[in-house]
């Protein structure tokens, strides 16, 4: 009785319109607690929203506000309107969806069906599947290359990254990887294409017109051994001149100069870190902690973490809010 | 549906196979007549501890590994050659070439004499059944190498994972039969190494008579004695499955029975072993999800994908993969889906691996365990070391 009026009176409040969201510049998701915890720059909770089942990779369409979520055990992405995060969209029986990204034209989003073998481009304006394209076992890192019209698929497995035509969907080549390849990131004005192996401990660098390897950067920090590296996420900010990788098991994130490639410094936080982002001003890393359910935020300036912040069960990736 | 859909991807999948310049063969060699066929069930057909034939395993590495062979031009084949124990032995291997892995899962009464048949040929043999210490030491073999982990493995997982609890008064009770007496010995060297005390080692009987019921009953077996845990070498997993909740003192039980060492268990929920797990199950048709691979089938597994995961193009000389030179290959890898790649302790052949530590529905530690830590490679304190042994098959 109680709670249905709190209940109603929370609706009519909702309803009133005089409710302001608290601006929130991060969203993170946790595949085991099925949530998405919204916070400020500093990590501080501003909402957390109980979502699907196994929400993992997310993408962002800025210009419209919305946030795009793979429900990886639902066969389900949600769309989710950035101002009052509420659900807007369902698009169901998309297979096992793993990693996100958009195209540039804002109009297409790119799948990867991680048990099924492939990757799906939907049709954001009428939710039509545009292509179902076979990959290797695993599917995971997606990325789109706009200046070379070629979108990428990372098979685990297979160690192959599949290169497809942004418009007619056709495989034009395909790259051989080290051990599991993860994540894929792109430096477009370089022509790169950087690719976490996280078996291989390592992570591999090849030409975006040629698909050859260009270089690779292995990792030493102290007290692991190379096994115990394992590389998932690769950030490439658009400004700067670093990359930034999470060296899963060995607890650390790794600061790369991206230029000579050499290792700047290794900032330890908590245990298998994965998931990565840079706060909208570029001061702050966020890093997400898979085996210790929180994240670690690294001041920039100095490479030294300033705060850790519970999440939720197993944090899988984490989002900075463009406005 | 969806699994349906799914299983009917990867028929279509298997079958759209164009002509390709290299060919990967692999050969099954097993021995039907010769298996104990009530191997794994007690008294009353209670399975106990399943034993299959590798061959679902061997397909689903294939499987797994078709988009990186495509990728290279190369097909696949999988073969069986079932030994006829009434016929001579050589002249049913007289066909074995070195462009083929050997995946070898004949019972212990064969093993022996078939090493030997395949030796000074050129071939590439993988043990993926036999864990005897020996074949890794003293009796180890240049043609041979072990994905199966050697019982000092299991054993050194399962001690290192006792002194990390804090468990280190070990009551051991063992079976009767030589395998028990074997396996025993190789758990006590463990215990040894990593500083556990054996409290005292006790034999126990299926026998149910008056006369024996200090050995038949387990709260007298376990009696007379303060430990912190018992350790039971059980081969048959027949007596050894009445100990949990009858010990005298209140204490878990691990080795055959309760924690179980093991190369890989349906309940591992990390490194994308759900991923394994489930490519496993629509394979062989899904109705028995918790059973997952056996070890024989994981080593079976990993020894295909070991090559799939090395191959590179410096081991194709003329359109022939060279396996010798990929099996020997100091970069040589795998993927095992247990957080660490495997590779190969190449003075001895043997797939160095992390060890799971599991118990029923759950894998409760992946082994080695934090601070046991090693000079060389992170999951070399599991199993006999190169110092220790004079086995020195390569450097």
């Amino acid at each position: 009785m109680g709670n249905a009026l709190t209940t109603r009176m929370l609706i009519a409040w909702l309803l009133s319109g005089f409710i302001t969201f608290a601006h929130a510049e991060i969203v993170v998701s946790h595949e085991r607690s099925g949530d998405l915890i919204w916070m400020d720059r500093t990590g501080q909770t501003v909402d957390r929203q109980k979502i699907c089942n196994r929400p993992r990779g997310m993408a962002l369409l800025s210009q419209a506000q919305r946030l795009f979520v793979a429900c990886s055990d639902d066969n389900m992405i949600l769309e989710i309107e950035l101002n009052t995060r509420n659900l807007v969209r369902q698009f169901s029986d998309i297979p096992g969806p793993m990693s996100l990204a958009l195209f540039a034209d804002g109009e297409r989003l790119l799948v990867s069906n991680e048990g099924f073998a492939s990757a799906s481009v939907i049709d954001l304006r009428t939710g039509e599947i545009l292509a179902r394209v076979p990959t290797g076992f695993e599917p995971d890192g997606v990325a789109i290359s706009e200046s070379t019209g070629h979108f990428f698929v990372a098979s685990e497995t297979n160690g192959l990254v599949h290169v497809f035509d942004t418009r007619n969907y056709r495989e034009v080549a395909l790259i051989q990887t080290n051990l599991r390849p993860r994540r894929l990131a792109l430096d477009e004005a370089r022509g790169e294409l950087w690719v976490s192996s996280e078996m291989g401990s390592r992570v591999e660098i090849f030409a975006l017109q040629s698909f050859e390897k260009i270089d690779e950067v292995i990792f030493a920090p102290r007290g692991f051994r190379s096994e115990q590296l394992t590389p998932v996420d690769i950030l490439l900010p658009t400004e700067g001149a670093h990359a930034y990788v999470a060296l899963g098991s060995a607890n650390n994130i790794v600061v790369i100069n991206r230029v000579t490639r050499e290792i700047l410094d290794y900032v330890r936080v908590g245990r298998r870190a994965w998931g990565l982002a840079q706060s909208v001003d570029g001061k702050l890393l966020y890093v997400l902690n898979g085996l210790s359910d929180d994240m670690t935020i690294i001041d920039l300036d100095t490479n030294r973490p300033i705060r850790t912040v519970r999440t939720g069960l197993v944090p899988h990736a984490v989002m900075v809010i463009t406005q | 549906m969806k699994r349906l859909t799914f299983a009917l991807f990867y028929v279509l999948w298997m079958l759209s196979s164009p002509a390709h310049a290299t060919t990967f063969e692999v050969v099954i060699i097993q021995s039907t007549a010769l298996e104990d066929q009530s191997e794994g069930l007690s008294f009353a057909g209670i399975p106990t501890h399943p034993r299959r034939p590798v061959r679902r395993a061997a397909e689903l590495a294939l499987l797994e590994s078709k988009p990186t062979f495509s990728a290279q031009d190369i097909s696949t084949q999988l073969s069986i050659l079932d030994i006829d124990p009434t016929t001579p032995l050589d002249s049913q291997l007289i066909d074995l070439s070195p462009q083929q892995l050997i995946i070898l899962d004949v019972p212990t009464s064969m093993i022996a004499s078939i090493i030997s048949a395949l030796a000074n040929r050129n071939l590439i043999v993988a043990n993926v059944r036999h864990t005897d210490t020996e074949l890794r030491d003293n009796n180890c073999q240049p043609h041979v190498f072990h994905t199966i982990p050697s019982d000092r493995m299991y054993f050194d997982a399962l001690s290192q994972f006792l002194i990390y609890r804090g468990w280190r008064k070990v009551l051991v009770v063992r079976g009767p039969k030589a395998i028990d007496l074997r396996r025993t010995e190789a758990l006590l060297t463990s215990l040894e190494k990593f500083g556990a005390s054996v409290v005292d080692v006790r034999e126990f009987t299926l026998s149910h008579h008056p006369d024996d019921r200090d050995q038949n009953m387990p709260e007298f077996l376990t009696g007379g004695a303060s430990y912190d845990v018992v350790a039971v070498i059980d081969s048959d997993r027949d007596y050894g499955r009445y100990i949990q909740y009858s010990t005298r003192q209140a204490r878990p039980v691990v080795g055959d029975v309760g924690l179980t060492p093991r190369a890989w268990h349906p309940a591992l929920e990390r490194y994308g072993a759900p991923q394994l797990n489930q490519r496993y199950t629509d394979l062989v048709g899904g109705h028995s999800e918790m059973l997952g691979m056996t070890d024989a089938e994981f080593a079976t597994w990993a020894a295909i994908k070991f090559v799939t995961n090395t191959l590179h193009r410096r081991h194709l000389n003329s359109n022939v993969i060279d396996l010798n030179a990929i099996f020997r290959d100091p970069e040589g890898r795998v993927d095992l889906y247990k957080g660490t790649r495997g590779s190969f302790r190449l003075w001895n052949q043997q797939l160095r691996q992390p060890i799971l530590l599991a118990a029923e529905s759950a894998v409760i530690a992946v082994a080695p365990m934090p601070k046991f830590l090693h000079p060389a490679h992170y999951v070399d304190t599991l199993g006999i070391d190169a110092p220790e042994s004079d086995c020195k098959l390569q450097q």
